[in-house]
């Protein structure tokens, strides 16, 4: 069997990238996806821990979380959308309005 | 006591946001006031429910769902907090031309999400009760649909707010593999057993923190916080530069004060909120003086709240903590509602300039802001004097002198940038013309009980104080 700490060093890395990708990105939707890479990142440590232990709650708070997800992205794509008819942009350094 | 009661004030809020939902459907756009009413009609039932089982300690699934009289404080501040910005949202709605029903919905589950985060004690249930409250946030952010700043103003809170719930979610599963369980009380108790605390322990507290510590917008984390407050609509401004720090706090004062009592390591956590709260407290205020748009300025003002909050937060003073937010809770409110005040038809007076010579003109509407602007500067005899007083005596006890040092000389600055707006009212030749609307009787109403709140919170404490005294002693940590 593969060893837990597998899992968590791969789910640490994929937590990394995302936050890293987050801040190099300049395009909003790639910026956004890269926060489900951290929440997927999140999902696979809870499953690993969850079976190394051998408890249900891990398992149960993953599905919770995809849900959480899934709406944040209904909400997300929503505005991202309403920024674009607006401005016909989705390049993070054009949301400049407000400054100081 | 295990009792469907604890289950009453969140159902009435979900009914309430369900039924305005289907009504608006129904109402012709010039008449969505009315849903205001029902809002508010439902507000009084969940505060009803809330005053009724003060002291009773109900709780509900496995008592994931706790009503302590912490709980039930923060629940009852929360609720006043959203009656006022409903009332003034009903003006400025149609003023601004977002006369739109969903917003009274979306405030209803905003609260909602704030009331299962402050009476749950596990953190999964926090993070969820969290994530209602953003998910409503965003929407509200970017509800003036035509407005551009609107719209960025809810991208931008969009995008950082659901990377720091990223940060969160990522600091559960670490203390979830450290404990085995995201109950707070099973991870103090493991942290407990341990002789010191592994760095996998170190890094899911430190995560968490990060998450919370955006949502309260503490210095490194509040770049989203002054675009946030400039863009959305004022009303909703209000309402975030309370609600979330509110609950921000309480869900810190769970997870920190047992942990402070575990003994060894930390010191380490201590001492970063420590920085964290010192940075706060400098930063916002000196940012805050060279800000001209009010609303950017009051959001850094908020800023440098958080970061005398925080100052409780470590003395380990819930009673001061919980005194400060409600007195923090009027004249805020207040301070808002007086910025709503000077507006007209599609038109906002957000500039300094636009104050000029307010004082004379509107006398009534500068002289409520003229007080609300003193208490948040902390000027006796108001309660923002008592509450920055009970802050600090409290953190001199605990032997944070440095910290109270930084703090009151922060608070000195921050008199500057908020008598700078007394001397525009009150001083200055008005530039140009401002005309308001008056008939707003609702508006007028919120700046009556505010002014009447930071009065009586600065003159006379005594009442409050013995509710608060009450909600701290009965904090559970399940």
């Amino acid at each position: 069997m593969v060893p837990t700490s597998y899992f968590i060093i791969l789910s640490a890395i994929l937590f990394v990238l995302g936050a890293f990708a987050f801040f190099v990105k300049r395009d909003l939707i790639t910026q956004f996806l890269c926060i489900e890479v951290m929440l997927s990142a999140a999902n696979l440590a809870f499953i690993a821990f969850a079976k190394s232990a051998s408890s249900l709650d891990g398992q149960i708070i993953v599905i919770f979380i995809i849900t959480v997800a899934a709406a944040e992205a209904a909400v997300g794509l929503a505005i991202i959308l309403l920024v674009y008819r607006q401005k016909k942009t989705i390049k993070s350094e054009d949301m400049n309005l407000m400054k100081g | 006591m295990n009792s469907l009661n604890a289950m009453f004030p969140l159902l009435t809020l979900i009914v309430g946001a369900l039924l305005v939902l289907i009504l608006e459907v129904s109402i012709k756009r010039e008449n969505k006031t009315y849903l205001a009413f029902i809002s508010i009609i439902f507000l009084m039932i969940c505060g009803f429910f809330c005053v009724q089982s003060w002291g009773k300690d109900f709780s509900y699934f496995n008592n994931h769902l706790y009503l302590d009289n912490f709980a039930l404080f923060f629940s009852i501040v929360l609720i006043i907090t959203t009656i006022l910005v409903t009332l003034i949202s009903m003006k400025y709605l149609s003023l601004q031309n977002t006369n739109v029903g969903e917003y009274y919905a979306l405030l209803l589950l905003a609260l909602s999400g704030m009331l299962i985060m402050v009476s749950s004690s596990d953190l999964i249930v926090i993070f969820l009760g969290l994530e209602v409250l953003s998910m409503s946030s965003y929407t509200l952010a970017g509800l003036k649909r035509d407005d551009q700043k609107s719209s960025e103003a809810a991208l931008k809170y969009f995008l950082l707010g659901s990377f720091a719930s990223a940060f969160l979610v990522y600091g559960l599963a670490l203390l979830y593999g450290v404990s085995n369980s995201t109950s707070i009380a099973v991870i103090i108790d493991h942290f407990k057993t341990e002789s010191s605390l592994s760095f996998m322990a170190f890094a899911g507290l430190g995560l968490v923190i990060v998450g919370f510590g955006f949502k309260i917008a503490v210095v490194p984390f509040h770049m989203w916080t002054p675009d946030v407050y400039q863009g959305a609509p004022t009303p909703i401004t209000a309402f975030f530069s309370i609600g979330p720090k509110a609950v921000g706090f309480a869900v810190l004062v769970r997870l920190l004060y047992p942990f402070w009592h575990v003994a060894y390591d930390s010191e380490v956590i201590f001492s970063l909120l420590w920085i964290i709260s010192a940075l706060t407290m400098i930063i916002g205020n000196l940012i805050a003086l060279r800000q001209t748009n009010i609303k950017r300025m009051l959001a850094y003002s908020s800023i440098a709240h958080a970061g005398y909050l925080m100052v409780a937060i470590l003395s380990q003073d819930t009673s001061s903590l919980m005194f400060y937010f409600v007195v923090y809770l009027f004249m805020n409110i207040g301070a808002f509602a007086a910025v709503i005040a000077l507006g007209k038809k599609d038109k906002e007076y957000l500039e300094l300039d636009d104050y000029a010579g307010i004082g004379f003109k509107y006398p009534w509407i500068g002289a409520t802001f003229a007080v609300f602007l003193f208490s948040l500067a902390g000027f006796p005899p108001t309660g923002g004097f008592l509450a920055k007083f009970y802050v600090f005596s409290a953190a001199v006890r605990e032997g944070l002198v440095s910290l109270v040092i930084i703090g009151v000389l922060a608070s000195l600055v921050s008199v500057y940038y908020y008598l700078r707006i007394i001397v525009y009212m009150y001083m200055r030749e008005p530039t140009h013309e401002v005309d308001i609307n008056l008939e707003n009787p609702a508006l007028f109403l919120v700046l009556f009980l505010c002014l009447y709140g930071v009065l009586q919170l600065g003159i006379f404490p005594g009442n409050i104080l013995l509710i608060i005294k009450q909600a701290v002693s009965s904090i559970a940590f399940l």
